[in-house]
């Protein structure tokens, strides 16, 4: 049979092959998300059940706009993938260019490399809670000590330095993460290039910059885009952390749209402070995709 | 890199990794009025008291038997229906491929809690709040993609000549794929899963929304509750996360090969 | 068949109610009575209900509310109105059963009270006083005579228990936060003199520490119990710790009585206590019924009292019977009742509190004049009702 022949065939197998999972994904994902939209379009308040589902149009968004608390939620949420993603990708570089040059036990230094990326997030905040708290933590104690902070201080207490422990935690528990995305990179550069570059008498940094960066490069790429937009999706550890406290200083855009959407249970408000991280997320990746395209694009091979 | 650098970076880094869960692991044998005195490196008591209060007096088994229920059948769910949509995308001349498969990868992106008030509302009006079917159900939004996602990378991968000559002694597609090509996806099929039950058993947001009581909590969710009294009962707390750690650890030990191609795959695709 | 109870049940509360929960069970054979535990904050206890009545739970069957959050959950939908099971409701303290109906219709029944009360140290004030100005003038006198260092101590704390004591002194005045009608009538005249005269006592020239506007009942309590000051404003639970004579330097020198109005004006205090109320997806509503009554009747309220020192809502129990039972004095205790208040009854309340919680503190610190911070929660406050449809005009 001709390719052309084949392929006609081969559709409707293919459709039934592809049906179940598409079905999953238009149900689960797409549908829910199109009502979050309507719904954000409303002012659907449920303990307000006499209101009913009035159409109001933008008037959910606009209200957020001039909602002091969202402001701060947004610019918390940025704030917070500003500050620990850079470190992220430092951090996780470095322990993929370790991790890369030890060749022994190589296989138990990966595991024991990806342990805190693969414990529940939740398990992450408490771990960091018990490290910080101000009675029982061994990191309190230690910073007591050595003089960095005063006796009897509570991180947990302060708006600003509550931050410290929530952006420790996530370090923590994705450095991993983006090491072994950056493990995959190196392993694709040739040691003969480095080699060939120190016998031309070239430091170990200006390798680092010149050869080892510009291939390394679109692994960073990769994992600063996968942490970036998980940054602005933070829920579990600030829960779990602070709950958003002290007052709502260490809460970020998902768990104010949470608390409205779950607690206060007003449907409409949260379901538009939601798709604001929807948005956030989606401006986010629409603009990566395009500046960095170009990048992935030459570096496939 | 020089090898006496690249060892002392590794214990550096790999000590600071290891050192938080070092700390939760010994704290949670050490008694609870110890915990308040200055912190050691090796307790000089060790306690199971924390252990005991966990199963005993607060039924531990249930939030971990309602986390292996539910990750389980996610992943075998998930797992034949990703695999059949990713042997169609990767094998199969469907048109729009790219297209899909950008969807797809969105859909496993969308923020949670950009969904889960309708689910919720789905849920509520399917009385299935506080059951397993509706934590599977949501579960299934992010996995199928995601699994779809990285199984396509990897059976893309594999070399198509093997299927191709089965087809040409008369198999059929479908034969050709069951018998040639399913054990040589094996690994990323056993990676895909690993990866899904690891994701599962993790998640905070869906079961904290679609639960309501003690007995369908899963582990993060029941874990995280003990904080709701005035009075962190810390010994016992880290006695549950180095429980609701157990299984995670099980399979990075043991499976971290596997993990660590998923990633690589997933994210070289990207 | 099996109904879940879920309420607080700490210490003496909780092996009371477990025992009335067993005995009603022992007198019908195919019921069994479970106690779901809630936590012991009652936020945290509002949230886990709120979850539970939304997502249409069947369980708990019985729950027991706050007096402030009945309309709240009657308003929308998840308790049962209790018309159809022909409840009597006579034997009830009427600010009680105010605070059980919404719209009318009776969503609930009063299980046990709270009453603010004065209590005075008989030592150096021997007649309570009758009038806020007597009250006002035998403050002064023990402070000048240096007897104690405050005259008046109560909750001015940034929250709900301030609404309390807010409520108390409008009522001594004459004022209201919602009429009857629904209206916001917190800006007016009489609501502004109560709030100034508030402010006053807690001024600089005033009877009120000012360190009060950062206490809660139990620094309150302390702080009376230490000799602070001759008059206190506080709960009944209070009373047994002031006499207790190994932990109270007051002990035996104290004495209660239902707080002053203006001259002129009859005694006030605010009410507080919980209701008993029927989840509206209850599997078994005749049957969590029977639980209701059996709970609210006059021998397991009398068994409350005695065990759990906790306010009977039955008027007819306020007798001789009660007065072995309860640790307090029972006469003052019931004038004080007879002239309860309740706080407003609105599904709203938790919004209007917070505005009103911010206003009442801006003004007792001296960063705003009580009618400027009255009219702006004012404004607030019916804007919240507009927006919920519930101003009197609108129709719900």
């Amino acid at each position: 049979m001709t390719n052309a022949a084949h392929d006609r065939r081969d559709l409707p197998l293919a459709v039934l092959l592809m049906l179940p999972a598409l079905c999953l994904v238009l149900v689960v994902g797409l549908v829910p998300m199109a009502m979050t939209v309507w719904e954000a379009l409303h002012g659907r308040d449920l303990r307000l059940p006499w209101l009913g589902r009035p159409f109001v149009g933008l008037a959910n968004f606009v209200e957020a706009a001039g909602d002091s608390r969202f402001v701060d939620a947004l610019g918390h949420t940025v704030a917070f993938a500003l500050a620990s993603v850079p470190i992220e990708i430092a951090l996780g570089a470095a322990l993929a260019l370790v991790m890369h040059a030890a060749v022994r036990a190589r296989g138990a230094i990966r595991a024991a490399a990806l342990l805190p990326w693969t414990i529940p997030t939740v398990v992450a905040a408490l771990i960091w809670r018990f490290l910080f708290d101000a009675q029982t933590g061994v990191l309190t104690r230690l910073l007591q000590s050595t003089g960095i902070t005063s006796a009897g201080f509570d991180w947990f207490v302060h708006p600003l330095a509550a931050w410290v422990p929530i952006v420790a935690a996530d370090v923590w528990k994705t450095t991993p993460f983006v090491a072994i995305l950056m493990l995959a990179g190196l392993q694709t550069i040739d040691p003969s290039l480095d080699d060939a570059a120190r016998m031309d008498g070239a430091g170990p940094l200006r390798r680092f910059f010149t050869i080892t960066l510009p291939l390394l490069w679109p692994s960073i790429v990769v994992a600063t885009a996968f942490r970036v937009l998980d940054a602005l999706r933070l829920f579990d550890l600030a829960y779990v952390m602070t709950g958003g406290g002290p007052g709502t200083s260490t809460e970020p855009l998902s768990l104010y749209a949470f608390a409205a959407l779950m607690q206060r249970l007003r449907f409409g408000y949260g379901a538009a402070l939601s798709i604001t991280v929807f948005v956030l997320t989606f401006a986010f990746a629409l603009i990566w995709i395009r500046s960095m395209g170009r990048t992935l694009a030459g570096e496939r091979s | 890199m020089r090898r006496p650098v690249a060892v002392a970076g590794s214990a550096v880094l790999l000590t600071g990794l290891a050192l938080p869960l070092y700390w939760m692991l010994v704290a949670s044998f050490t008694p609870e009025a110890e915990l308040f005195e200055a912190p050691r490196l090796i307790p000089s008591t060790l306690s199971l008291a924390h252990y005991r209060a966990l199963f005993d007096a607060r039924d531990f088994w249930i939030p971990i038997r309602n986390s292996l229920v539910v990750a389980g059948a996610t992943t075998a769910v998930a797992l034949p229906v990703a695999t059949a949509c990713a042997y169609a995308i990767a094998r199969l001349p469907v048109p729009g491929r790219g297209v899909l498969l950008s969807v797809i990868l969105a859909v496993s992106m969308f923020p949670q809690i950009s969904i889960v008030g309708p689910l919720y509302l789905i849920l509520r009006a399917l009385r299935l709040l506080n059951t397993y079917p509706g934590l599977v159900l949501p579960y299934l939004t992010f996995s199928t993609p995601l699994a779809v996602w990285l199984l396509t990378a990897f059976i893309r991968r594999l070399p198509r000549d093997l299927e191709q000559a089965a087809m040409m002694d008369g198999a059929s597609r479908l034969r050709a794929a069951w018998d040639v090509l399913l054990p040589l996806a094996a690994p990323g099929i056993a990676s895909t899963a690993i990866l899904t039950f690891l994701y599962c058993w993790n998640e905070f947001l869906f079961a904290l929304s679609f639960t309501l009581g003690p007995e369908r909590y899963t582990v993060p969710v029941s874990v995280m509750l003990f904080r709701s009294r005035y009075r962190i009962p810390w010994g016992e707390v880290l006695a549950a996360t180095v429980v609701a750690s157990i299984p995670v650890v099980i399979l990075v030990l043991t499976c971290q090969r596997r993990i660590v191609a998923g990633l690589s795959a997933g994210a070289s695709k990207g | 068949m099996a109904l879940t109870f879920s309420g607080s049940s700490l210490g003496a509360e909780g092996a009371v109610l477990r025992s009335q929960l067993d005995r009603f069970a022992a007198a019908h054979p195919d019921v069994r009575v479970e106690l779901r535990v809630t936590p012991d904050s009652a936020d945290q206890r509002h949230q886990l209900y709120v979850q539970w009545l939304n997502a249409q739970s069947a369980a708990p069957d019985v729950l027991q509310l706050d007096v402030v959050w009945t309309a709240e959950f009657a308003g929308a939908g998840w308790i049962l109105p209790l018309e159809r099971f022909a409840p009597e409701v006579g034997d009830f303290f009427p600010a009680a059963l105010e605070a059980s109906r919404w719209r009318s219709r009776l969503y609930a029944l009063p299980w046990f009270v709270d009453v603010g009360l004065l209590y005075f140290r008989n030592d150096l004030a021997p007649e309570p006083p009758r009038t806020l100005d007597e009250l006002d003038r035998a403050a002064r006198r023990s402070i000048e005579a240096g007897h104690t260092r405050s005259g008046l101590l109560w909750q001015g704390a940034r929250y709900e228990g301030l609404i309390a004591v807010f409520v108390e002194y409008l009522a001594a005045f004459g004022g209201g936060i919602l009429g009857s009608d629904g209206r916001v009538i917190v800006d007016e005249p009489e609501a502004v003199d109560a709030l100034s005269r508030m402010r006053r006592d807690v001024g600089p020239d005033g009877i009120v520490t000012r360190s009060a506007l950062n206490w809660r009942e139990e620094e309150v309590r302390l702080a009376f119990q230490n000799g602070g000051a001759v008059f206190m404003r506080n709960w009944p639970y209070a009373w047994p710790l002031l006499q207790d004579p190994a932990r109270s330097r007051v002990a035996g020198r104290v004495a209660v009585a239902p707080l002053p109005g203006r001259d002129g004006r009859p005694p006030v205090a605010a009410l507080g206590g919980a209701q008993l109320a029927i989840n509206a997806h209850s599997a078994h509503p005749q049957l969590a019924w029977m639980l209701v009554e059996f709970l609210t009747a006059p021998e397991q309220m009398l068994e409350r009292a005695r065990l759990a020192a906790q306010l009977p809502a039955r008027p007819s129990l306020y007798d001789e019977r009660l007065d072995g039972a309860l640790p307090i004095p029972v006469p003052p205790v019931r004038q004080a009742l007879e002239h309860a208040v309740p706080r407003p009854v609105t599904p709203v309340y938790s919004e209007l509190s917070e505005i009103l919680q911010v206003a009442i503190h801006r003004a007792l610190s001296g960063q705003q004049a009580p009618a400027a911070a009255l009219s702006e929660a004012a404004a607030a406050m019916r804007n919240v009702l507009a927006r919920s449809g519930l101003s009197p005009s609108g129709t719900p």
